[in-house]
């Protein structure tokens, strides 16, 4: 078995196709190299074709609102880029670009359709890996939601259920697929803003109480130093006195 | 002898009024004679929590101080009228029967004035509450305030057996604060209490708070109530710790209102 073989047999989007229809793939595809900072994808363009990563790594870029560029993620060995490329002719929503020399597979969109054409059965198999794929994220969305609400309330109690790999960075008990890759982002976000918001907690704590002691003898000289208050004084006193004659 | 307690603030805003009427409703649920006037003459505003405005208040506290009337026919018996508001005020509502007087200050704008013009002898103000006390045989006297520290501010304080300072957790209100505390001090006060209101939830380790503030004025932290949108929304119309006797605003007057009753 080749090596495309066993990179296609093993990706997401191809796992459980038959042998015979994973060799035909195998003959579509073609292998490219990309040299470190080269595009395999540029923002905008017309998709026409999805990736498999075979070795190397690559960066999911963006641009942020100040025109900078905004990286979304990373994706390795085994993972596949611009699958939605292969139905629609949409233009990409996000720049690929290689992190070191990598090799991907590199499957077109014409050539697919022509394997489909051929192998009815093989349509079958995408829109069963595609459908159990959406079923997955929007149970994934689906706690997002739900999760989101609960760090609204200050409640970050779920994500002990979560465990922590060796970087600290949350790892979700998922395959690596796209929703597991948002959920990891998502607990990282949270991760985030549980940091900061007790850090404000830290420093609201430090700032408390500060009395400038010059101001509060001045004041208190003011306002004791008039008539009225000596008086004032004198009549508490005897005011005190005559109630507790009363006791 | 019935026990005068001034509530103050050396800010306004902190939540006087509400706390002063809080308070006073509790321990007049427990069954004790209950007195609260309303020394702000210049912004009068207790009376509206106990349900008084303008057509239903006829002589006031500024009556007495200009020598117009007693100061018993101006202490209104709360407790008479609060089962009428059951609809628009259920909190108010279950002091029905209970012994509470409210002694409000003038909200009309011309007597108002006068005070501000020609101010008022304290020495009367200071007759009417041991008057008041005596006759209508108080077991306690709430006094709201007006902020800072003016003339009647300080007779309050000075007069009073129990001082309850209300401050937010900012700076300016530390500062104020403890001016008043040495003010408190200075005239004799024998029981000082302090109270933080506003506090935002969850912001401050309320722990840290509390040791910070009883060090740097050397005396009990009673309660520390939330900043909250309910009470913003309904405090005003009705007595809110009877209403929403489960609130965590509500939960920490009753440590106050307990803080009150166990000082001797
Ligand atoms: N814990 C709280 N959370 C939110 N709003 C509050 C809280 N306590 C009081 N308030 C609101 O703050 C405002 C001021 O309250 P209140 O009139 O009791 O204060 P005060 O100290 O008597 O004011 P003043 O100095 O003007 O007499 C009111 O609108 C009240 O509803
Ligand atoms: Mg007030």
């Amino acid at each position: 078995m080749s090596q495309e073989f066993i990179r296609l047999k093993n990706s997401f989007l191809f796992k459980g196709l038959p042998d015979a229809v994973l060799e035909a793939l195998v003959q579509k595809v073609i292998r490219r190299t990309f040299y470190e900072g080269e595009a395999l994808m540029r923002r905008g363009e017309d998709g026409d074709a999805l990736y498999i990563i075979d070795q190397g790594s690559v960066k999911i870029v963006t641009v942020d609102k100040e025109g900078g560029e905004l990286v979304l993620n990373h994706c390795g060995p085994g993972e596949a880029i611009g699958e939605m490329s292969l139905f629609d002719k949409e233009p990409r929503s996000a720049g690929v670009i290689a992190l070191e020399e990598t090799h991907a597979l590199e499957l077109k969109q014409d050539a697919f359709f022509e394997l489909l054409n051929q192998r009815p059965d093989l349509a079958l198999n995408f829109i069963r890996s595609f459908s159990a794929r959406l079923r997955f994220s929007s149970t994934y969305i689906q706690k997002a939601i739900e999760w989101s609400k609960k760090i609204a309330e200050g409640d970050y109690s779920f994500m002990e259920q979560f465990h922590t790999g060796q970087t600290g960075q949350f790892k979700a008990d998922t395959d690596d697929d796209k929703a597991g890759q948002l959920l990891s982002a998502f607990f990282n976000m949270v991760k985030g803003v549980r940091a900061r918001e007790e850090n404000l907690k830290l420093q609201v704590e430090t700032l408390t109480l500060q009395i400038d002691e010059v101001r509060r003898r001045q004041e208190f000289e003011e306002l004791t130093s008039t008539d009225f208050y000596a008086a004032l004084k004198e009549k508490a006193q005897a005011i005190r006195q005559q109630r507790s004659d009363k006791k | 002898m019935g026990k005068i307690v001034s509530i103050h603030s050396f800010r306004g805003g902190t939540g006087k009024s509400n706390t002063t009427a809080n308070l006073a409703s509790q321990v007049a649920m427990t069954g004790k004679r209950v007195g609260v006037v309303d020394t702000d003459i210049q912004s009068p505003g207790i009376h509206v929590l106990f349900g008084l405005d303008e057509t239903s208040m006829g002589k006031t506290l500024n009556d007495f101080l200009y020598g117009k009337c007693e100061i018993a026919e101006v202490a209104y018996p709360v407790g008479d009228y609060a089962a009428a508001a059951k609809e628009s005020a259920p909190g108010r509502a279950q002091l029905a029967g209970k012994d509470l007087f409210l002694i409000p200050s003038s909200i009309r704008g011309r007597e108002i004035s006068r005070v501000l013009r020609e101010g008022y002898d304290v020495g009367r103000l200071n007759e009417g509450f041991q008057t008041l006390i005596q006759n209508i045989n108080l077991d306690y006297l709430f006094i709201d305030t007006h902020p800072g520290l003016n003339e009647e501010t300080l007779l309050s304080i000075a007069i009073s057996d129990i001082l309850l300072l209300i401050l937010r957790p900012d700076n300016q209100d530390f500062q104020g604060t403890a001016v008043t505390v040495d003010i408190a001090r200075s005239l004799d006060v024998s029981n000082l209490l302090l109270m933080v209101n506003k506090a935002v939830p969850n912001k401050y380790t309320y722990e840290n708070l509390k040791t910070q503030i009883e060090t740097a004025y050397k005396a009990p932290l009673t309660g520390i109530l939330p900043l909250s949108f309910d009470m913003a929304d309904n405090a005003s119309k009705d007595i809110f710790s009877l209403r929403y006797p489960d609130h965590d605003w509500s939960k920490e007057l009753r440590k106050v209102a307990q803080a009150v009753m166990d000082t001797n």
